[in-house]
């Protein structure tokens, strides 16, 4: 599907441009959104810190669920800030430009998911170790914690985003896209934060990592073209 | 057999050929439910461990094979939607979520009846009973989309695609919690060797019960599909002959 680059720039683009544009336009958008971008990091550490409120402030049984609780509050948060991956541009009806441009809409979905983990996923990651120190969580269990984060964030935004697309169009959505796409994504939770408690106890984890690196191929390759389906179903 | 193909995505086809198979299947059913039942529940010896409670199985087993089978089905009706636009495998996809949705709820009942008196908890995060909850949560997503979305070729394709996406989960699902934390015993074999650990006398019944509650699963699933075959072809002349023709009797 690759088409040549023409000398009439704008007019005739490649794939690869397209994929660039898209990202760009979004992280652009976001940008100039302060507050899309600062809430789903607010929502994450204020959920984090109602756990130790809630269960107890000390450091022993909070060490024992921080790795949990800081998985949880990654998927809420990444899940919260799902509805501005579609949302707007369904209303100002730049979606239906995407889904009329010649490029294969793979790419194209795969830039704006691409674009909303670096908005919503990258920051949770940075951020967790800060966490990770308020709920005890061992030492030796930071770089775990963030690499599991740092492969598994990337699926939860590929997978809501197929939650997303399938309810774009509905008027009143409520919490029905936390009910499709919260199952979905129970497998990288078990094994992001199995790793983490693992860890802790001296156990190999080097199996926990190749099971999320197959998800998350998986979910790059397969997603997308859930997605792209279930947008065109939505916009029609 | 295109023409056949063309034939069944008729739901005016379906609903008269079905009619036809009912009575069959309810006679099929009461048979082997009676024969099934009577059988696991009287007839076949406590077992050395597990006493009476073994009949539990004779229930549990049967519903839980369904439920997992559902999903697949849904999955597999949702692809002809999509790629066919055959309008029956909607209407099978639509009906079978619910049934879906009891049938994985009764396995988890009867599951946590059984748990209840093996293990001594009525719920445990064991793999099968977790993997099988978040199969009851995906098909209550489907459901809860079906009925969120108003354009009913809408919602039909949206299901479809969830249930793929569902199904090509589910497996990962089932291994990643399995391997999570297991309690739940694997599968037993059948073996017809009468000193084996599950001899013929046990496993007879259990498979006299599995098509029984098979074919309770296919009437039900009959009987909805009807449903919502007459709901949405109601305008078409052939419903309302049938209608008129009822209501004259």
């Amino acid at each position: 599907m690759n088409k040549p680059v023409s000398s009439h720039a704008g007019t005739d683009i490649s794939t690869w441009q397209a994929f660039c544009a898209t990202l760009k336009r979004d992280l652009v958008i976001a940008l100039k959104r302060k507050n899309d971008l600062l809430n789903p990091i607010m929502f994450f550490l204020i959920v984090v810190s109602l756990f130790p409120l809630g269960i107890s402030p000390d450091p022993v049984e909070l060490s024992k669920v921080s790795a949990g609780v800081v998985w949880v509050s990654a998927l809420l948060a990444s899940m919260l800030s799902l509805d501005n991956l579609y949302r707007a541009d369904y209303e100002d009806g730049s979606l239906e430009q995407l889904l009329l441009s010649p490029q294969p809409l793979y790419f194209l979905v795969l830039a704006k998911n691409i674009a909303h983990w670096l908005i919503s996923g990258l920051p949770v990651v940075v951020l967790s170790p800060l966490l990770a120190y308020m709920l005890y969580l061992p030492s030796e269990a930071y770089w775990t914690m963030v690499l599991t984060l740092l492969i598994g964030t990337p699926v939860l935004s590929l997978f809501g985003s197929i939650g997303v697309a399938l309810t774009v169009g509905l008027g009143s959505r409520g919490l029905i896209l936390a009910v499709i796409v919260l199952p979905l994504s129970t497998p990288v939770l078990i094994i992001g934060a199995k790793a983490v408690t693992d860890v802790m106890f001296g156990l190999p984890i080097g199996n926990h990592f190749a099971l999320l690196g197959a998800i998350l191929a998986l979910a790059l390759t397969m997603a997308p073209l859930a997605s792209s389906a279930a947008l065109r179903i939505s916009v029609n | 057999m295109w023409l056949w193909f063309s034939k069944l995505g008729s739901p005016r086809w379906f609903y008269e050929l079905s009619s036809k198979w009912l009575p069959w299947l309810y006679a099929a059913m009461i048979v082997l439910m009676a024969i099934g039942l009577f059988w696991a529940l009287l007839i076949v010896p406590e077992d050395y461990q597990q006493g009476q409670t073994i009949r539990i199985m004779y229930v549990h087993v049967p519903v839980a094979s369904i439920s997992l089978a559902c999903f697949p089905l849904m999955a597999v009706a949702g692809t002809i939607t999509l790629v066919w636009k055959m309008k029956l495998a909607d209407m099978v996809a639509k009906s079978v979520a619910p049934i879906g949705a009891w049938f994985t709820g009764l396995a988890l009942a009867s599951g946590a009846i059984w748990g209840d008196q093996i293990w001594g908890t009525w719920w445990a995060w064991d793999a099968r009973l977790t993997s099988l909850l978040i199969q009851f949560f995906l098909f209550i997503g489907v459901i809860a989309l079906r009925s969120a979305i108003e354009s009913q070729d809408a919602a039909a394709k949206a299901c479809a695609v969830l249930a793929i996406v569902g199904a090509i989960n589910v497996p990962i699902i089932k291994y990643s919690v399995e391997w999570w934390n297991t309690l739940h015993q694997p599968a037993s074999s059948f073996s017809m060797d009468p000193v084996a650990p599950n001899p013929p006398e046990v496993w007879v019944p259990l498979l006299i019960m599995i098509s029984a509650v098979y074919v309770f699963f296919v009437i039900a699933l009959i009987l909805r599909t009807r449903n919502e075959i007459l709901q949405r072809e109601r305008r078409s002349q052939w419903v309302i002959d049938l209608v008129s023709r009822e209501k004259s009797v």
